[in-house]
């Protein structure tokens, strides 16, 4: 069962002249266990869609569920909520509270959420995985780029989110990191049974994406590619 | 809290700042506030020693008691709640010594105003000759047993004991009985007294040619005191308001840099109320940091500051001062609320 549903997404911005239609009555969805990725050229409308898949943004009609559940339409603190408890982003600035250790950023998570997240014994597994345990007691700035990244990815998965949503997440990286935090996605998604999600440009990640579409214009590729046929 | 305690951590520099801004404010706020309260309390001391709660004099006097005079039949009949003084500006005159403006109060010895001075050493008046000094006089250089002379008579007054917190008018008070003060005005028949005051809120002086007031009315008519303890007051208030644009303008400053941060944590979902507490909180924190050193800044000064400058402190009004400047912290931590409450999660999303 599909736990992101996106059907029959329309996004408009503006009005009269200044009229936009960003997106096209977008349909998607995403299981858990599978890579997601939704390539586009800039202008495309990837980031509006990632945004509505969110809940940060309310589509000018269509709907989104979570987990079945409808939620576009919720009040923010109902979609804060759920982003906060089914939803981890991966951003492409990393975008780490500086003034936080490693640590503290996911302490950060345990004060707000302080029941439902990774166990510490689950969480070092994660750090283990990702190759960031000997990080645990640094600042985002005394990290570097690749690091960071990590760090932003252990983060957002630290809630135990169903979905993981992540915004060209290898924009900053050379070719070699860009096939290891491509394997980590795919990794994460396989072995946490995860559904992730990830809007880029970024061609080299097609080897580890189960399903890519295409989005051109606002319009969303009617036949996906799967990993099977590529 | 959590946020805020780790960000103050991490910008040592830039919180120490701040709370260094603080305490400066909150230091000059406190001196100024003890230099009021000092001046105030030199004004009024020996009446607030007194105890009184109505005050009649003449009512040519302009609720002046050093203007005020009264005759036996005016003073008319007391209780023991009433007493009689008389007061003077003397110039105090001994070899040795620079000349010194006081005031001189006439009591009678078995009155409550006599009763109610308190020695720190010597002993009480005993006689129209022998007058007991504030403790300016000791600081001047004066012992038990020196004699001096007021204005340009000749007679000499014998320093027979020394008081604590006798000011009037930021001028040290010598009490001798009410047959000193006689002596001095002996220029002025039929004159008995200069007032008389009262420890019951209701008395009344119902004679001709006197008018009664309250303490407050008194003191507030006391020469400089209204526009001394205003101006005071003026100055703080502007202080407060100062410390309240300072302390909003930083935090200001201070969370629109975070605001990407805040864009972030609002995506990840964390709730609006998280961070305006972190900002809350941690105005209060910095405020609280600075209030604490200008505390100690304040207790160091006045340890250090020279007995003549009138300086005092009142636990209470210090508080309260010290509970202002927290309130415009918080204040000034509600400005940039606006801001968070309003980031956009979604500018943190895409390139």
């Amino acid at each position: 069962m599909a736990v992101l549903s996106i059907k029959h997404v329309n996004q408009v911005f503006g009005t009269g002249t200044a009229r936009v239609q960003v997106l096209h009555d977008i349909s998607f969805e995403a299981e858990p266990g599978t890579l997601s990725l939704i390539m586009g050229p800039s202008g495309s409308g990837k980031s509006t869609l990632l945004t509505i898949a969110g809940g940060l943004l309310t589509p000018t009609s269509g709907s989104v569920s979570l987990a079945g559940e409808p939620y576009s339409e919720r009040a923010r603190q109902e979609r804060d909520r759920l982003r906060l408890n089914e939803i981890g982003f991966v951003l492409q600035a990393y975008h780490l509270l500086p003034y936080l250790t490693v640590a503290d950023q996911f302490k950060l998570v345990d004060h707000i959420k302080p029941k439902t997240h990774l166990t510490s014994a689950e969480l070092a597994s994660l750090l283990g995985t990702l190759g960031i345990s000997d990080l645990i007691n640094k600042y985002p700035g005394e990290l570097s780029g690749g690091q960071q990244q990590r760090v932003a990815i252990a983060r957002a998965l630290y809630p135990d989110p169903a979905v993981i949503l992540a915004d060209e997440p290898t924009a900053a990286l050379d070719g070699e990191r860009v096939a290891t935090v491509g394997r980590l996605f795919r990794q994460l998604a396989v072995e946490r049974n995860k559904a992730v999600v990830i809007v880029t440009h970024d061609t080299r990640l097609m080897a580890v994406a189960d399903n890519v579409y295409q989005l051109q214009d606002g319009v969303l590729s009617a036949n996906q590619i799967s990993k099977s046929e590529s | 809290m959590f946020l805020a305690l780790r960000e103050i951590k991490k910008e040592k520099v830039r919180s120490g700042l701040i709370v260094a801004m603080i305490a400066l404010i909150g230091y000059l706020i406190f001196i100024l506030t003890g230099l009021a309260l000092g001046l105030a309390q030199q004004n009024t001391d020996a009446y607030n020693s007194w105890g009184f709660q109505n005050v009649s004099l003449s009512d040519s006097a302009n609720v002046d008691m050093r203007q005020s005079f009264m005759t036996k039949q005016q003073v008319g009949h007391l209780s023991k709640q009433e007493a009689v003084v008389g007061q003077t500006s003397v110039v105090a005159k001994a070899k040795g010594h620079a000349n010194s403006v006081a005031v001189l109060v006439g009591t009678k010895a078995n009155q409550f105003v006599a009763k109610s001075i308190q020695l720190t050493s010597g002993h009480r008046s005993k006689n129209q000759y022998q007058v007991v000094a504030d403790e300016a006089f000791k600081q001047a250089g004066y012992e038990l047993g020196d004699q001096i002379k007021l204005n340009d008579g000749q007679h000499r007054y014998t320093i027979v004991g020394f008081t604590k917190n006798a000011k009037m008018n930021v001028a040290p008070v010598l009490y001798g009985q009410l047959s000193t003060w006689h002596g001095l005005k002996s220029s002025m028949r039929g004159i008995y007294a200069s007032a008389v005051v009262s420890k019951n809120a209701n008395y009344r002086n119902h004679q001709s040619g006197v008018k009664t007031y309250s303490k407050q009315t008194f003191i507030n008519k006391l020469p400089g005191y209204t526009a001394q303890t205003m101006t005071f007051e003026l100055m703080i208030g502007f202080l407060m308001l100062i410390s309240l644009i300072v302390i909003a303008v930083f935090l200001y400053i201070l969370t629109l840099q975070k605001l990407p941060n805040y864009a972030v944590l609002r995506v990840q979902g964390v709730p609006s109320r998280i961070l305006v507490g972190a900002t809350i909180s941690q105005s209060l924190l910095l405020a609280v940091g600075g209030l604490l050193i200008a505390t100690v800044l304040t207790i160091a000064t006045a340890l250090a500051m020279p007995a003549a400058v009138p300086m005092a402190f009142d636990l209470p009004i210090l508080g309260s001062v010290g509970f202002g400047l927290l309130l415009m912290s918080l204040l000034g931590g509600l400005v940039p609320v606006r801001s968070v409450l309003k980031v956009d999660p979604v500018s943190v999303i895409g390139g």
